[in-house]
Protein backbone atom coordinates (compact mmCIF):
# COMPACT_ATOMS: atom_id res chain seq x y z
CA UNK A 1 0.00 0.00 0.00
CA UNK A 2 1.24 3.38 -0.49
CA UNK A 3 2.71 5.90 1.61
CA UNK A 4 -1.32 8.21 2.99
CA UNK A 5 -2.07 11.10 0.70
CA UNK A 6 -2.03 14.81 3.05
CA UNK A 7 -5.86 16.20 3.09
CA UNK A 8 -4.15 18.99 0.74
CA UNK A 9 -2.82 16.60 -1.17
CA UNK A 10 -6.15 14.70 -1.71
CA UNK A 11 -8.14 18.04 -2.15
CA UNK A 12 -5.74 18.99 -5.06
CA UNK A 13 -6.80 15.25 -6.47
CA UNK A 14 -10.14 15.56 -6.50
CA UNK A 15 -10.08 19.61 -7.25
CA UNK A 16 -8.39 18.51 -10.13
CA UNK A 17 -10.96 15.30 -11.36
CA UNK A 18 -13.68 17.64 -10.57
CA UNK A 19 -12.82 20.67 -12.36
CA UNK A 20 -11.80 19.06 -15.34
CA UNK A 21 -15.27 17.12 -15.37
CA UNK A 22 -16.97 20.44 -14.90
CA UNK A 23 -15.04 22.51 -16.77
CA UNK A 24 -18.57 24.09 -18.38
CA UNK A 25 -21.62 23.51 -16.95
CA UNK A 26 -25.22 24.61 -18.06
CA UNK A 27 -27.78 24.44 -15.16
CA UNK A 28 -31.19 25.42 -14.11
CA UNK A 29 -32.32 25.90 -10.76
CA UNK A 30 -34.38 28.74 -8.71
CA UNK A 31 -32.20 31.66 -7.09
CA UNK A 32 -32.15 31.34 -3.13
CA UNK A 33 -30.19 33.22 -0.77
CA UNK A 34 -28.55 36.28 -2.88
CA UNK A 35 -26.72 38.33 -1.69
CA UNK A 36 -24.81 41.28 -3.48
CA UNK A 37 -21.83 42.49 -1.37
CA UNK A 38 -20.44 45.23 -1.03
CA UNK A 39 -17.01 44.30 -3.61
CA UNK A 40 -19.81 43.42 -6.23
CA UNK A 41 -19.85 39.84 -6.20
CA UNK A 42 -22.90 38.03 -5.96
CA UNK A 43 -23.38 35.37 -3.51
CA UNK A 44 -26.61 32.50 -3.93
CA UNK A 45 -27.42 29.11 -3.96
CA UNK A 46 -28.53 27.40 -7.05
CA UNK A 47 -31.49 24.86 -5.70
CA UNK A 48 -34.31 22.80 -7.60
CA UNK A 49 -36.74 20.37 -4.68
CA UNK A 50 -34.56 18.49 -3.96
CA UNK A 51 -30.97 19.70 -3.70
CA UNK A 52 -28.56 23.01 -3.41
CA UNK A 53 -25.11 24.08 -4.76
CA UNK A 54 -23.71 27.48 -3.44
CA UNK A 55 -22.17 30.02 -6.68
CA UNK A 56 -20.76 32.95 -7.24
CA UNK A 57 -20.55 35.15 -9.51
CA UNK A 58 -17.14 37.98 -9.65
CA UNK A 59 -17.98 41.61 -10.22
CA UNK A 60 -16.14 41.12 -13.48
CA UNK A 61 -18.98 38.94 -14.80
CA UNK A 62 -21.74 40.61 -13.34
CA UNK A 63 -21.86 43.81 -15.43
CA UNK A 64 -22.64 42.20 -17.91
CA UNK A 65 -25.85 40.62 -16.39
CA UNK A 66 -28.94 41.75 -18.19
CA UNK A 67 -31.18 42.10 -14.95
CA UNK A 68 -30.38 41.79 -11.24
CA UNK A 69 -31.09 38.32 -9.65
CA UNK A 70 -33.45 37.79 -6.95
CA UNK A 71 -34.74 35.48 -4.92
CA UNK A 72 -36.82 32.88 -6.40
CA UNK A 73 -36.33 33.11 -9.82
CA UNK A 74 -35.93 30.74 -12.56
CA UNK A 75 -32.61 30.96 -13.88
CA UNK A 76 -30.20 29.23 -16.51
CA UNK A 77 -26.68 29.57 -15.05
CA UNK A 78 -23.31 28.87 -17.73
CA UNK A 79 -20.13 28.70 -15.66
CA UNK A 80 -18.39 25.43 -14.09
CA UNK A 81 -17.52 23.90 -11.06
CA UNK A 82 -15.06 25.04 -8.56
CA UNK A 83 -13.33 23.59 -5.05
CA UNK A 84 -12.28 25.92 -2.58
CA UNK A 85 -9.44 23.83 -0.89
CA UNK A 86 -9.29 25.53 2.11
CA UNK A 87 -13.06 24.91 3.08
CA UNK A 88 -13.56 21.46 1.45
CA UNK A 89 -16.13 23.24 -0.70
CA UNK A 90 -17.16 23.45 -4.10
CA UNK A 91 -19.18 26.02 -5.68
CA UNK A 92 -20.89 27.13 -9.11
CA UNK A 93 -18.72 29.93 -10.64
CA UNK A 94 -21.19 31.88 -12.97
CA UNK A 95 -20.40 33.11 -16.43
CA UNK A 96 -23.72 34.42 -16.94
CA UNK A 97 -26.97 34.22 -15.55
CA UNK A 98 -29.80 34.20 -18.04
CA UNK A 99 -33.69 34.34 -17.07
CA UNK A 100 -35.29 30.70 -17.97
CA UNK A 101 -37.89 32.21 -20.25
CA UNK A 102 -39.20 35.20 -21.46
CA UNK A 103 -42.04 34.28 -19.21
CA UNK A 104 -39.74 34.56 -16.61
CA UNK A 105 -39.12 38.43 -17.25
CA UNK A 106 -42.33 39.00 -18.19
CA UNK A 107 -43.51 37.63 -14.43
CA UNK A 108 -41.56 39.86 -12.79
CA UNK A 109 -42.38 42.64 -15.32
CA UNK A 110 -45.89 41.99 -13.93
CA UNK A 111 -44.92 41.58 -10.27
CA UNK A 112 -43.51 44.38 -10.23
CA UNK A 113 -45.58 46.42 -12.13
CA UNK A 114 -48.94 45.63 -9.57
CA UNK A 115 -46.68 46.13 -6.78
CA UNK A 116 -45.86 50.17 -7.87
CA UNK A 117 -49.28 50.55 -9.12
CA UNK A 118 -50.70 49.49 -5.94
CA UNK A 119 -48.07 52.15 -4.19
CA UNK A 120 -49.94 54.71 -6.59
CA UNK A 121 -46.32 55.23 -8.34
CA UNK A 122 -47.78 55.52 -11.39
CA UNK A 123 -50.48 58.27 -10.31
CA UNK A 124 -51.79 60.91 -12.87
CA UNK A 125 -51.85 62.85 -9.21
CA UNK A 126 -47.76 62.56 -8.89
CA UNK A 127 -47.16 63.65 -12.56
CA UNK A 128 -45.06 67.09 -12.64
CA UNK A 129 -45.53 68.89 -15.66
CA UNK A 130 -42.63 69.95 -17.75
CA UNK A 131 -41.81 73.65 -18.07
CA UNK A 132 -42.92 75.22 -21.60
CA UNK A 133 -39.40 76.99 -22.47
CA UNK A 134 -37.00 74.77 -20.38
CA UNK A 135 -33.52 76.44 -19.83
CA UNK A 136 -31.24 73.38 -18.95
CA UNK A 137 -31.73 69.89 -19.26
CA UNK A 138 -29.82 66.95 -17.75
CA UNK A 139 -29.40 63.93 -20.01
CA UNK A 140 -29.05 60.55 -18.71
CA UNK A 141 -27.64 58.13 -21.55
CA UNK A 142 -25.14 56.18 -22.94
CA UNK A 143 -22.82 58.66 -25.11
CA UNK A 144 -21.79 56.26 -27.47
CA UNK A 145 -25.59 55.12 -28.10
CA UNK A 146 -27.34 56.31 -30.80
CA UNK A 147 -30.29 57.97 -28.43
CA UNK A 148 -27.83 60.76 -27.49
CA UNK A 149 -27.18 61.79 -31.22
CA UNK A 150 -30.72 61.43 -31.88
CA UNK A 151 -31.60 63.26 -29.06
CA UNK A 152 -28.90 66.06 -29.88
CA UNK A 153 -30.11 66.36 -33.28
CA UNK A 154 -33.32 66.86 -33.17
CA UNK A 155 -32.68 69.65 -29.98
CA UNK A 156 -30.06 71.30 -32.05
CA UNK A 157 -33.12 71.68 -35.17
CA UNK A 158 -35.60 72.62 -32.91
CA UNK A 159 -34.13 74.60 -29.56
CA UNK A 160 -30.64 75.70 -29.64
CA UNK A 161 -31.40 77.75 -26.52
CA UNK A 162 -31.28 74.92 -24.37
CA UNK A 163 -28.04 74.00 -22.28
CA UNK A 164 -27.70 70.15 -22.37
CA UNK A 165 -25.96 68.70 -19.38
CA UNK A 166 -24.83 64.91 -20.44
CA UNK A 167 -24.58 62.89 -17.07
CA UNK A 168 -22.93 59.33 -18.50
CA UNK A 169 -24.47 56.06 -17.73
CA UNK A 170 -24.47 52.38 -18.23
CA UNK A 171 -28.05 51.98 -19.85
CA UNK A 172 -28.06 48.27 -19.85
CA UNK A 173 -26.34 45.36 -17.71
CA UNK A 174 -26.67 44.74 -14.30
CA UNK A 175 -24.83 47.84 -12.86
CA UNK A 176 -26.33 50.17 -15.14
CA UNK A 177 -29.16 50.41 -12.04
CA UNK A 178 -26.92 51.70 -9.80
CA UNK A 179 -25.65 54.20 -12.61
CA UNK A 180 -28.99 55.41 -13.72
CA UNK A 181 -29.85 56.19 -10.25
CA UNK A 182 -26.52 57.56 -9.34
CA UNK A 183 -27.53 59.96 -12.75
CA UNK A 184 -30.94 60.78 -11.33
CA UNK A 185 -29.22 61.57 -7.71
CA UNK A 186 -26.82 64.36 -9.65
CA UNK A 187 -28.97 65.74 -11.78
CA UNK A 188 -31.37 66.61 -8.87
CA UNK A 189 -28.23 68.30 -7.30
CA UNK A 190 -29.20 72.02 -7.31
CA UNK A 191 -25.80 73.49 -8.74
CA UNK A 192 -27.15 72.07 -12.32
CA UNK A 193 -30.75 73.50 -11.85
CA UNK A 194 -32.12 71.13 -14.37
CA UNK A 195 -35.32 71.87 -15.29
CA UNK A 196 -36.08 68.24 -16.65
CA UNK A 197 -34.17 65.34 -16.89
CA UNK A 198 -34.22 62.79 -19.91
CA UNK A 199 -33.54 59.51 -19.68
CA UNK A 200 -32.75 57.83 -22.99
CA UNK A 201 -31.53 54.65 -24.90
CA UNK A 202 -32.21 53.27 -27.90
CA UNK A 203 -34.12 49.77 -29.29
CA UNK A 204 -33.07 46.68 -28.28
CA UNK A 205 -34.00 42.92 -26.86
CA UNK A 206 -36.04 42.98 -24.02
CA UNK A 207 -33.44 41.72 -21.73
CA UNK A 208 -31.27 45.21 -22.98
CA UNK A 209 -34.27 47.01 -21.48
CA UNK A 210 -34.30 44.96 -18.40
CA UNK A 211 -32.68 47.63 -16.19
CA UNK A 212 -35.90 49.95 -17.09
CA UNK A 213 -37.78 47.62 -15.08
CA UNK A 214 -35.76 47.59 -12.04
CA UNK A 215 -37.58 48.56 -9.15
CA UNK A 216 -34.83 50.53 -7.91
CA UNK A 217 -34.59 52.43 -11.36
CA UNK A 218 -38.24 52.85 -11.25
CA UNK A 219 -38.45 54.46 -7.49
CA UNK A 220 -35.00 56.81 -8.37
CA UNK A 221 -37.37 58.20 -11.32
CA UNK A 222 -40.78 58.74 -8.94
CA UNK A 223 -38.53 60.23 -6.50
CA UNK A 224 -36.89 62.62 -8.91
CA UNK A 225 -37.64 66.58 -7.87
CA UNK A 226 -37.16 67.56 -11.49
CA UNK A 227 -39.63 66.09 -14.01
CA UNK A 228 -38.27 62.70 -15.73
CA UNK A 229 -39.16 62.18 -19.26
CA UNK A 230 -38.13 58.85 -20.10
CA UNK A 231 -37.40 57.96 -24.01
CA UNK A 232 -36.68 54.09 -23.80
CA UNK A 233 -36.15 51.35 -26.59
CA UNK A 234 -38.58 51.77 -29.09
CA UNK A 235 -42.34 52.86 -29.64
CA UNK A 236 -43.93 49.15 -28.46
CA UNK A 237 -41.62 49.04 -25.58
CA UNK A 238 -43.19 49.83 -22.56
CA UNK A 239 -41.02 49.81 -19.55
CA UNK A 240 -42.09 50.26 -15.76
CA UNK A 241 -39.54 53.34 -15.63
CA UNK A 242 -41.69 54.76 -18.56
CA UNK A 243 -44.77 54.39 -15.91
CA UNK A 244 -43.34 56.41 -13.29
CA UNK A 245 -41.53 59.12 -15.43
CA UNK A 246 -43.65 61.85 -15.39
CA UNK A 247 -43.47 61.64 -19.52
CA UNK A 248 -43.00 58.93 -21.51
CA UNK A 249 -41.45 59.86 -25.49
CA UNK A 250 -41.91 56.39 -27.79
CA UNK A 251 -38.22 57.35 -29.03
CA UNK A 252 -34.89 59.39 -28.39
CA UNK A 253 -36.23 62.03 -31.13
CA UNK A 254 -39.83 61.90 -29.84
CA UNK A 255 -38.63 63.21 -26.16
CA UNK A 256 -36.83 65.77 -28.12
CA UNK A 257 -40.40 66.93 -30.17
CA UNK A 258 -42.01 66.74 -26.97
CA UNK A 259 -39.73 68.97 -24.81
CA UNK A 260 -38.77 71.36 -26.36
CA UNK A 261 -40.95 74.01 -28.54
CA UNK A 262 -39.94 74.60 -32.21
CA UNK A 263 -37.74 77.63 -32.88
CA UNK A 264 -39.25 78.28 -36.17
CA UNK A 265 -42.84 78.15 -34.78
CA UNK A 266 -41.13 80.66 -31.73
CA UNK A 267 -40.54 83.14 -34.57
CA UNK A 268 -43.96 82.61 -36.60
CA UNK A 269 -45.66 83.58 -33.31
CA UNK A 270 -42.92 86.29 -32.10
CA UNK A 271 -44.37 88.35 -35.82
CA UNK A 272 -48.04 87.98 -34.65
CA UNK A 273 -47.22 88.94 -31.31
CA UNK A 274 -45.83 92.02 -33.09
CA UNK A 275 -48.43 92.55 -35.22
CA UNK A 276 -50.96 92.35 -32.80
CA UNK A 277 -48.91 94.72 -30.56
CA UNK A 278 -49.30 97.18 -33.36
CA UNK A 279 -52.79 96.74 -33.78
CA UNK A 280 -53.80 97.43 -30.12
CA UNK A 281 -51.31 100.38 -30.05
CA UNK A 282 -52.78 102.01 -33.21
CA UNK A 283 -56.46 101.16 -32.27
CA UNK A 284 -55.91 103.19 -28.81
CA UNK A 285 -54.10 106.00 -30.69
CA UNK A 286 -56.60 106.37 -33.08
CA UNK A 287 -59.50 105.83 -30.79
CA UNK A 288 -57.67 109.01 -28.86
CA UNK A 289 -57.36 110.98 -32.42
CA UNK A 290 -60.93 110.20 -32.64
CA UNK A 291 -61.78 111.83 -29.34
CA UNK A 292 -60.01 115.00 -29.73
CA UNK A 293 -61.66 115.40 -33.03
CA UNK A 294 -64.91 114.92 -31.75
CA UNK A 295 -64.26 117.54 -29.22
CA UNK A 296 -62.80 119.82 -31.26
CA UNK A 297 -66.16 119.79 -33.78
CA UNK A 298 -67.91 120.89 -30.87
CA UNK A 299 -70.39 123.54 -31.04
CA UNK A 300 -68.50 125.63 -28.91
CA UNK A 301 -65.26 125.32 -30.56
CA UNK A 302 -66.90 126.47 -33.72
CA UNK A 303 -68.64 129.53 -32.43
CA UNK A 304 -66.85 130.51 -28.47
CA UNK A 305 -68.69 134.06 -28.56
CA UNK A 306 -72.06 132.08 -28.24
CA UNK A 307 -70.22 130.19 -25.03
CA UNK A 308 -69.31 133.61 -23.78
CA UNK A 309 -72.97 134.95 -24.37
CA UNK A 310 -74.70 132.04 -22.61
CA UNK A 311 -72.20 133.04 -19.37
CA UNK A 312 -73.10 136.56 -19.40
CA UNK A 313 -77.06 135.62 -19.66
CA UNK A 314 -76.09 133.42 -16.60
CA UNK A 315 -74.70 136.07 -14.74
CA UNK A 316 -77.74 138.54 -15.23
CA UNK A 317 -80.15 135.90 -14.22
CA UNK A 318 -78.12 135.72 -11.02
CA UNK A 319 -78.12 139.31 -10.42
CA UNK A 320 -82.16 139.51 -10.70
CA UNK A 321 -82.25 137.13 -8.69
CA UNK A 322 -80.56 138.75 -5.99
CA UNK A 323 -81.82 142.19 -6.95
CA UNK A 324 -85.25 140.75 -6.26
CA UNK A 325 -83.93 139.12 -2.79
CA UNK A 326 -82.76 141.88 -1.34
CA UNK A 327 -86.05 144.02 -2.54
CA UNK A 328 -87.91 142.24 -0.57
CA UNK A 329 -85.80 141.63 2.36
CA UNK A 330 -85.70 145.64 2.70
CA UNK A 331 -89.91 146.14 2.19
CA UNK A 332 -90.21 143.70 4.85
CA UNK A 333 -88.24 146.07 7.33
CA UNK A 334 -90.04 149.18 6.64
CA UNK A 335 -93.34 147.40 6.95
CA UNK A 336 -91.96 146.58 10.51
CA UNK A 337 -90.54 149.79 11.15
CA UNK A 338 -93.97 151.39 10.25
CA UNK A 339 -96.30 149.25 12.14
CA UNK A 340 -93.76 149.66 15.32
CA UNK A 341 -94.87 153.95 14.77
CA UNK A 342 -97.98 153.13 14.41
CA UNK A 343 -98.26 151.96 17.89
CA UNK A 344 -95.66 154.10 19.43
CA UNK A 345 -98.48 157.39 18.39
CA UNK A 346 -100.91 155.47 19.90
CA UNK A 347 -99.53 155.56 23.17
CA UNK A 348 -98.54 159.17 22.66
CA UNK A 349 -99.56 161.07 25.70
CA UNK A 350 -99.69 164.41 23.57
CA UNK A 351 -102.99 162.70 21.67
CA UNK A 352 -104.58 162.26 25.05
CA UNK A 353 -103.78 166.20 25.81
CA UNK A 354 -104.78 166.49 22.46
CA UNK A 355 -108.08 165.32 23.15
CA UNK A 356 -108.38 167.59 25.92
CA UNK A 357 -106.41 166.26 28.64
CA UNK A 358 -104.32 168.29 30.42
CA UNK A 359 -100.96 167.00 32.69
CA UNK A 360 -100.54 168.93 36.02
CA UNK A 361 -97.16 169.42 37.25
CA UNK A 362 -95.65 170.58 40.59
CA UNK A 363 -91.79 171.07 40.40
CA UNK A 364 -91.94 169.16 37.27
CA UNK A 365 -93.72 166.11 39.17
CA UNK A 366 -96.51 164.95 37.57
CA UNK A 367 -99.17 165.18 40.37
CA UNK A 368 -101.86 162.77 39.63
CA UNK A 369 -104.59 162.75 42.91
CA UNK A 370 -105.83 166.16 44.41
CA UNK A 371 -104.59 165.45 47.93
CA UNK A 372 -101.33 165.76 46.42
CA UNK A 373 -102.09 169.82 46.29
CA UNK A 374 -102.14 172.63 48.97
CA UNK A 375 -103.60 175.89 48.62
CA UNK A 376 -100.43 178.35 47.26
CA UNK A 377 -98.83 175.83 45.47
CA UNK A 378 -98.09 176.66 42.33
CA UNK A 379 -98.36 174.46 39.62
CA UNK A 380 -97.65 174.23 36.18
CA UNK A 381 -100.84 172.74 33.49
CA UNK A 382 -99.50 171.14 30.40
CA UNK A 383 -101.90 171.51 27.29
CA UNK A 384 -101.44 170.25 23.57
CA UNK A 385 -100.05 173.44 22.37
CA UNK A 386 -98.27 175.12 25.55
CA UNK A 387 -98.19 175.40 29.42
CA UNK A 388 -99.67 177.60 31.76
CA UNK A 389 -99.04 178.59 34.96
CA UNK A 390 -101.56 178.35 38.21
CA UNK A 391 -101.29 178.82 42.17
CA UNK A 392 -104.30 176.33 44.05
CA UNK A 393 -106.59 178.85 45.98
CA UNK B 1 -37.52 99.08 -17.08
CA UNK B 2 -33.86 98.99 -18.20
CA UNK B 3 -32.76 97.44 -21.64
CA UNK B 4 -29.90 95.82 -20.11
CA UNK B 5 -32.26 94.12 -17.30
CA UNK B 6 -34.18 93.08 -20.63
CA UNK B 7 -30.98 91.14 -22.67
CA UNK B 8 -30.43 89.55 -19.49
CA UNK B 9 -33.53 87.28 -19.29
CA UNK B 10 -33.42 83.90 -21.13
CA UNK B 11 -35.91 83.05 -23.70
CA UNK B 12 -38.84 81.91 -21.76
CA UNK B 13 -38.59 84.46 -19.44
CA UNK B 14 -39.17 87.26 -21.81
CA UNK B 15 -41.43 85.43 -24.09
CA UNK B 16 -43.75 85.15 -20.88
CA UNK B 17 -43.24 88.59 -20.18
CA UNK B 18 -43.94 89.40 -23.87
CA UNK B 19 -47.36 87.37 -23.67
CA UNK B 20 -48.04 89.29 -20.23
CA UNK B 21 -48.15 92.75 -22.00
CA UNK B 22 -50.00 91.80 -25.12
CA UNK B 23 -52.32 90.34 -23.02
CA UNK B 24 -52.91 93.71 -20.80
CA UNK B 25 -52.69 95.57 -23.93
CA UNK B 26 -55.99 93.47 -25.21
CA UNK B 27 -57.45 93.35 -22.34
CA UNK B 28 -56.98 96.21 -19.93
CA UNK B 29 -56.25 99.37 -23.00
CA UNK B 30 -59.27 101.38 -21.85
CA UNK B 31 -57.48 100.96 -17.92
CA UNK B 32 -53.82 102.39 -18.99
CA UNK B 33 -53.25 106.19 -20.10
CA UNK B 34 -51.23 106.54 -23.33
CA UNK B 35 -48.26 107.00 -21.66
CA UNK B 36 -48.49 103.51 -19.88
CA UNK B 37 -49.39 102.49 -23.26
CA UNK B 38 -46.64 103.73 -24.97
CA UNK B 39 -44.31 102.72 -22.39
CA UNK B 40 -45.70 98.77 -22.31
CA UNK B 41 -45.10 99.09 -26.03
CA UNK B 42 -42.07 100.33 -26.08
CA UNK B 43 -41.06 97.36 -23.67
CA UNK B 44 -42.59 94.66 -25.97
CA UNK B 45 -40.68 96.16 -28.10
CA UNK B 46 -37.59 95.49 -26.79
CA UNK B 47 -38.78 91.84 -26.01
CA UNK B 48 -39.46 90.89 -29.47
CA UNK B 49 -36.03 92.40 -29.98
CA UNK B 50 -34.40 90.03 -27.30
CA UNK B 51 -36.79 86.84 -28.51
CA UNK B 52 -35.57 87.23 -31.88
CA UNK B 53 -31.84 87.54 -31.10
CA UNK B 54 -31.70 84.29 -28.52
CA UNK B 55 -33.58 82.56 -30.98
CA UNK B 56 -31.25 83.47 -34.12
CA UNK B 57 -27.91 83.25 -32.12
CA UNK B 58 -28.85 80.18 -30.22
CA UNK B 59 -26.43 77.49 -30.21
CA UNK B 60 -26.80 74.52 -28.63
CA UNK B 61 -24.26 73.77 -25.44
CA UNK B 62 -23.12 70.55 -24.39
CA UNK B 63 -21.52 69.87 -21.41
CA UNK B 64 -20.44 66.36 -20.22
CA UNK B 65 -20.52 65.51 -16.25
CA UNK B 66 -17.55 62.88 -15.60
CA UNK B 67 -18.97 60.34 -12.90
CA UNK B 68 -17.11 57.51 -11.65
CA UNK B 69 -19.15 55.19 -14.02
CA UNK B 70 -17.39 55.58 -17.00
CA UNK B 71 -14.90 52.98 -18.15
Amino acid sequence: MNSPLSVSELSRDIKNTIERNFSYIYVKGEISNFKNHSSGHFYFSLKDSKSQISAVMWNSRVKDLIFTPEDGMNVLIKGRITLYETRGSYQIDVFEILPSGVGELQIAFEKLKNKLYEEGLFDDRYKKPLPLYPERIALITSETGAAFHDFIKVTENRYPLVKILLIPALMQGANSAVSICNAIIKANSSEYRSDIIVITRGGGAIEDLWTFNEEKVARAIFNSKIPVVSAIGHEVDFTISDFTADKRAPTPSAAAEMIFPDAYDLKLRLNVSENNLKRHIYYRINKLKNELNSIERNYYFKRPADLINEFRMNIDSIERDIKSVTERKIRNVKNNIDTSRKLLNSLNPENVLKRGFAIIKREDKIITQSRQLKTKDEIQIKFSDGQSDAIIK
Amino acid sequence: MSKKKVTEDTFGSSYKKLEVILAQLETEIEDHSLEEIIEKYQEAINLLKVCRKKLDEAELKIEKLSTEQEN
